[in-house]
């Protein structure tokens, strides 16, 4: 597995013991992350967000070609934006496939040749090419401000990866607009309210103001992490925008009762998650960070901005004029 | 009437460097964006600092020193920017506008403390 580069989330729906071998090794080497769950707990897993970039099903997942048709029709009536691809036993072909299966799948395979598997990964999942100086320039900031943030409490980051969930994580969520020359979409940041809520207790409780958090005290907090966030990640990456130039813009659409939110775009989505933890009460927030580049992206035109000669002024430090 | 004015749409920021200030032994007002410290200034002339973020709803930051320079013609209080922003195009427009200094967040208190103090008179 290529350590820089982010991983991507692939569910594993194949119990054949010989192939579990193959699967392991394709996925190190695609940087994919297999995740098995058991089958009576597959869509209550789907319909929370465990940030998946694809499925793999054998044909025989559940006991024959049937049931595993019925389960790839469930996954895609909840979860139509997750690409699936069947494993074949005997021939790499749909033909020979109901025609309601053969609509969902995006592929099929044979252990024998996983070519068609990895063309699958590489157009749906890792389409877009994320610079190594991005994805390690934004883990920088965003942990520098939750530690500025959250000076008590100790902050952990699982690996970046690449998602096609378009299903939002927890209640509360912040999103911002990402403009440069080289790229435009957005940066979401999103938790659970309830922990948050109580995290914040927890900080009042050693001070003097008597009453408890609500979610306006967790709404202000939350939009001045991404506020921050966005305006390092903008000093850094993003330069100046061309005024003069049209923008063009996409509707957004969130569907709060099935907790989605769509960009108009079919893009994957580069994710991070952190966890920020109180170490004495062991109480922990997870937060979710999504950059989504729904309305342009250029990675060949991505640069790092240079400090400006003779700057030596850093953050924090007051430039007098 | 207060002596230093901090201006932010987040609470999270006004109770950070309000709070700071004051157990500094300053005395200080808030205000949530450019619009209500325009009025908050307006209702107290003595003011001598105003502490400000740029990137705020109904009347930005940078907007807001243009209009306590022209509509209210106090070319005297002192402002300190305290923002995300940090590009040169951002810091000419508040140099024009009269702006003091400039701080890129996070606020570090003790790093500023005595020139607030000094400004603040």
């Amino acid at each position: 597995m290529n350590d820089t580069k982010p991983v991507s989330k692939v569910l594993v729906l194949d119990d054949d013991l010989l192939h579990a071998d193959t699967i392991k090794r394709f996925c190190d080497e695609n940087n994919l992350v297999g995740v098995k769950v058991r089958k009576s707990r597959l869509l209550s897993v789907l319909r929370a967000n465990i940030d998946l970039g694809a499925i793999l099903l054998h044909e025989s997942y559940g006991g024959s070609l049937d049931e595993a048709a019925a389960i790839a029709n469930r996954i895609y009536a909840v979860r139509p934006e997750l690409p699936i691809i069947m494993r074949r036993e005997r021939r790499a072909t749909m033909d020979d496939l109901p025609e309601s299966l053969r609509q969902i799948l995006c592929a099929v395979y044979v252990a024998s040749d996983i070519t068609p598997l990895r063309d699958v990964i590489d157009k749906y999942i890792f389409s877009l090419d994320y610079p190594n100086a991005l994805v390690r320039g934004i883990s920088e900031i965003s942990e520098s401000m939750l530690t500025t943030l959250f000076k008590e409490l100790t902050i952990a980051s699982e690996r970046p990866s690449i998602v096609r969930d378009r299903i939002i994580f927890g209640e509360v969520f912040s999103l911002i607009a990402l403009e440069s020359a080289w790229c435009r979409g957005y940066m979401m940041i999103q938790a659970e309210e309830e922990p948050l809520l109580a995290l914040l207790d927890q900080r009042r409780s050693g001070s003097s103001s008597a009453a408890s958090a609500d979610f306006r005290d967790l709404n202000d907090l939350l939009g001045e992490l991404t506020n921050m966030i966005w305006g390092a990640f903008k000093n850094r990456f993003l330069g100046e925008v061309d005024p003069t130039r049209a923008q063009v813009q996409v509707p957004l659409l969130v569907n709060h009762r099935q907790k989605y939110i769509s960009f108009g775009s079919d893009n994957p989505q580069l994710c991070f998650v952190y966890e920020l933890t109180d170490e004495q009460s062991g109480r922990s927030v997870k937060l979710h960070q999504r950059f989504v580049f729904s309305l342009s992206w250029s990675p060949e035109a991505f640069s790092e901005i240079a400090e400006q000669p003779g700057a030596t002024v850093g953050a924090g430090e007051l430039d007098l004029f | 009437m207060a002596k230093i004015l901090v201006v932010d749409d987040s609470s999270t920021v006004r109770d950070e460097v309000a709070g700071f200030l004051k157990k500094n032994g300053l005395d200080v007002d808030t205000a949530v964006d450019g619009k209500d410290g325009l009025a908050k200034l307006k209702a107290s002339p003595g003011t001598k600092l105003v502490i400000s973020d740029v990137n705020m709803p109904n009347m930005d930051g940078l907007t807001m020193v243009e209009k306590i320079r022209g509509e209210l013609a106090n070319t005297t209080v002192n402002v300190i920017m305290l923002t995300t922003e940090s590009s040169p195009a951002m810091k000419e427009r508040g140099k024009a506008a009269g702006v003091k200094g400039w701080i890129v967040k996070p606020f570090k208190g003790e790093a500023v403390l005595e020139t607030f103090r000094k400004l603040a008179g």
